[in-house]
């Protein structure tokens, strides 16, 4: 490949200081008598009067931001501004710039020709500099660095949920540089991230959301990238080819190198990793203006939509993760030829036993192809040695090899709904409904993101995640409104188990919710709601869920002011249509301890998709808490947006 | 509302967080070169342990460090198709035994292998896996040497 060629001249060390100033005294003498200094001073009068300091694509490379105080920049490392006041004042900075230009090169630290290359082509552009004027005229090593790697596009990357693991959905983005000629593998992709070495996880958590941590740009080829999210944390994965053309991506990874070393205050919510990598974007074509563009909060499906919707992407392409493309493979053989391969990978039986199966060489293959991908799910997973797997995996290997190359092999994965293509992740919705003969109407507003009911186009199917979920409620006949539900949180995965994926799956919730008390009335209580089980999917009855489940509630008129259960729960939940989703649930719990009693609940509920992002929901409640029966019917309708 | 923002935000990430972290990393260069699951933790864009600034140092070369600056051309070519093969070695090892895919792709793209005698070349690894890949402990160096040896 041609862009390996050329060696790595722009890592190699700088010249020496005598070589520059050498260089500088020629240059002196070239241009006596020596006035760079007034040229200096002539290009920064240029710039304030062509008002350059309010230009926004100076804005964008210094990250300024309007804040109550006026401009500021969102960069927090002193390294990145030259002026001293540079953070809040853009007028100051770029004349700090310009004047840093005709700096002369000491040979230690990177010029700062070199070390803005962004400014630096820009203002060069704008004021039409005259590098002959200048001590050091360009930026070697940027322009080694160019010719190395030889940029051809850039793609936006989104590793989209983990299997089992909603809250990944909020999951990343980041950038590749692809280069000319080259393979996908050795991309370069530009990720951004909290700078920690943190592992106790409340404290992580506690100072990402106060921007406690430093965040920096990171480079590493995108085939470590895969290793990481696809191969081992099973996350399928979304390129999307971006349409900068060749100058534009240039312009990026000016910026991206300019960025080198620089840290940002980290927020989890909002300067977060998508948001930082839409600096770049709007860097690479100035009339873009991404990070003016976003909400409070930085989801990173919403990034992407964003960038679709400034007109940026090409198209979508799906890369499968491990566990999807052993479902996939799994899902194409025989039942006979799916149990000879796990018992390969289990390592009941020799691989080389297929070879004499009397069966087509194609079935042989299959099977020798997903005992191999299954052995390094078992690898990662931590199932197994690194001994064992070592042997297993290059038995099973050679075995392969002899049997030559198949047509149909590794079974190509249909790709999915791509995930910005799904409904989108605020919700409200407003209905009508009976509860114990008294009508109401309800209000329901959730913030993010998807519930189990939801139509699953472009989400993971089994997988909910409720964030910020508010119901409100007015009860015409009392004339009274009152808060039904404020769910904080509301998380559930249920994955299927089969014969190689053993998943286990999980609920979290915790929220204020109106419930019927001893005194038969509604009071409001807090709810923490654990829970752990076990996923099946069936044709006949959808995905089929069994868990055990913990619920602690605190209120004023519970019994001593708190309960604290044990039980369980049963659910089906199956698309009957491709727009009609039915979700039936039994649930059963016993509180021991404080308020003693039992509270049993039957529900059905569907919800039928009319658009993407319009449904309709129609809720059957029956419940038995503290002795009292309480039947709650709701019919709403809901828009994503 | 900023407030109840934040504080709704503690409650949410502490329940996320209630799975546990595990961070583990092996190396070395052989079969099962793999980083483990759990490495990143659930909020994969933070847990990250990024110490490396972006394009500093040798970050935006293929290699991960094992490259030496000074020496240029077929060496540093050379030193790629190592990296890559060290990196690379279960996923490589997986297409060569099957005679197709991305990984064994990149190979030929690094090897300089003309679009052309792709095809052969992937044959004829597969047909030698056995003596590529020759023991569970086979290290990327002896992947390297023995490619050279049966093409």
């Amino acid at each position: 490949m041609k862009q390996q060629q050329g060696g790595y001249g722009w890592c190699k060390k700088n010249a020496s200081p005598f070589f520059f100033a050498l260089m500088f005294f020629s240059l002196l003498a070239g241009n006596a008598p020596a006035n760079e200094g007034s040229y200096a001073d002539a290009l920064v009068l240029s710039a304030r009067q062509k008002k350059l300091y309010d230009d926004p694509y100076w804005h964008t490379l210094l990250h300024y931001k309007k804040t109550l105080f006026g401009l500021r920049s969102l960069i927090d490392d002193p390294k990145f501004f030259l002026a001293r006041d540079g953070k809040t004042n853009p007028a100051a900075e770029l004349e700090a710039t310009i004047r840093a230009f005709f700096r002369d090169d000491d040979g230690k630290a990177k010029h700062p020709l070199c070390r803005f290359a962004a400014r630096w082509a820009w203002l060069k552009e704008q004021l039409s500099i005259d590098v002959s004027k200048l001590p050091v005229s360009e930026c070697r090593r940027f322009e080694d660095l160019v010719s190395q790697i030889k940029p051809e596009s850039v793609s936006l990357v989104f590793p989209a949920s983990y299997m089992n693991n909603p809250a990944s959905m909020f999951g990343h983005t980041m950038l590749t540089i692809d280069t000319a000629g080259g393979s996908k593998l050795l991309s370069y992709a530009i990720s951004y991230a909290a700078h920690t070495t943190e592992s106790f996880g409340p404290f992580f958590a506690f100072k990402g959301i106060l921007g406690l941590y430093r965040g920096y740009f990171s480079t590493l080829p995108y085939y470590t990238k895969l290793q990481e999210y696809s191969d081992v944390n099973y996350r399928d994965i979304w390129e999307y080819p971006l349409n900068l053309t060749k100058d534009e991506v240039l312009k990026l990874i000016r910026h991206a190198y300019e960025l080198d070393d620089i840290y940002s205050d980290y927020y989890f919510f909002d300067e977060n990793c998508s948001y930082q990598i839409l600096f770049l974007l709007d860097a690479a074509r100035p009339s873009l203006h991404l990070t003016d563009q976003h909400k409070p909060w930085v989801i990173p499906l919403d990034t992407i939509r964003l960038v679709e919707r400034n007109g940026l992407i090409k198209k979508s392409i799906n890369r499968p993760s491990k566990t999807t493309k052993i479902r996939h493979m799994a899902s194409l053989l025989f039942p006979d030829d799916r149990e000879t391969a796990l018992s390969i990978a289990k390592g009941n039986i020799a691989p080389d036993i297929v070879i004499n199966k009397p069966i087509p060489a194609d079935r042989k293959i299959n099977i020798l192809n997903l005992a191999s991908e299954y052995l390094q799910y078992l690898y990662t997973s931590q199932e197994m040695s690194k001994e064992v797997y070592a042997h297993r995996f290059l038995a099973t290997l050679r075995v392969r090899s002899s049997l030559g190359a198949s047509e149909q092999e590794c079974g190509h994965v249909p790709a999915p709904v791509p995930p910005e293509q799904g409904h989108l992740s605020n919700k409200i919705g407003v209905g009508y409904g009976v509860r114990r003969h008294d009508g109401f109407a309800e209000v329901r507003y959730r913030a993010a993101y998807h519930d189990l009911l939801d139509d699953d186009g472009g989400y993971q199917e089994g997988a909910q995640i409720i964030f910020s979920g508010i119901s409100a409620r007015y009860y015409p006949a009392d004339e009274k409104l009152v808060l039904q539900k404020l769910d904080l949180i509301d998380i559930a995965s249920f994955t299927p188990r089969d014969i190689f994926l053993k998943p286990v799956s999980y609920k979290v919730a915790t929220g204020l919710v109106r419930e019927v008390m001893d005194d038969g009335q509604d009071h409001m209580i807090y709810r923490l709601n654990p829970g752990g089980g076990f996923c099946w999917k069936t044709g006949m009855l959808g995905l089929t869920y069994v868990i055990a489940e913990a619920d602690a509630n605190l209120g004023s008129r519970l019994d001593k002011g708190y309960a604290v259960g044990l039980g369980g729960a049963m659910g089906f939940i199956k698309n009957l249509t491709s727009r009609w989703k039915a979700y039936l649930l039994a649930k059963d719990i016993y509180y021991n301890m404080g308020d003693r009693h039992n509270a049993f609940e039957l529900s059905l509920l569907q919800n039928i998709t009319v658009t993407t992002n319009t449904s309709l929901r129609l809720e059957i409640i029956w419940s038995r808490k503290h002795g009292f029966d309480v039947l709650n019917a709701t019919i709403l309708g809901s828009l994503f947006f | 509302m900023k407030k109840f923002f934040v504080l709704l935000s503690v409650f949410a990430v502490f329940a996320f967080v209630t799975v546990g972290f595990a961070s583990q990393m092996n190396t070395g260069c052989g079969v099962g070169n793999m980083i483990f699951k759990g490495k990143e933790g659930l909020m994969s864009q933070t847990m990250a342990i990024t110490t490396n600034g972006c394009f500093s140092n040798n970050l935006f070369g293929i290699s991960s460090g094992t490259v030496d600056c000074k020496k240029a051309g077929a060496f540093v070519m050379d030193e790629k198709v190592k990296t890559f093969v060290a990196d690379n070695m279960d996923n490589l090892a997986q297409n060569i035994a099957r005679g197709s895919g991305e990984y064994l792709n990149t190979l030929a793209v690094l090897m300089e292998i003309p679009e052309g005698q792709r095809a052969d070349f992937y044959a004829k690894l597969q047909t030698n896996f056995a003596k590529i890949y020759t023991s569970d402990t086979v290290s990327h160096l002896d992947v390297v040497k023995n490619i050279e040896v049966v093409m």
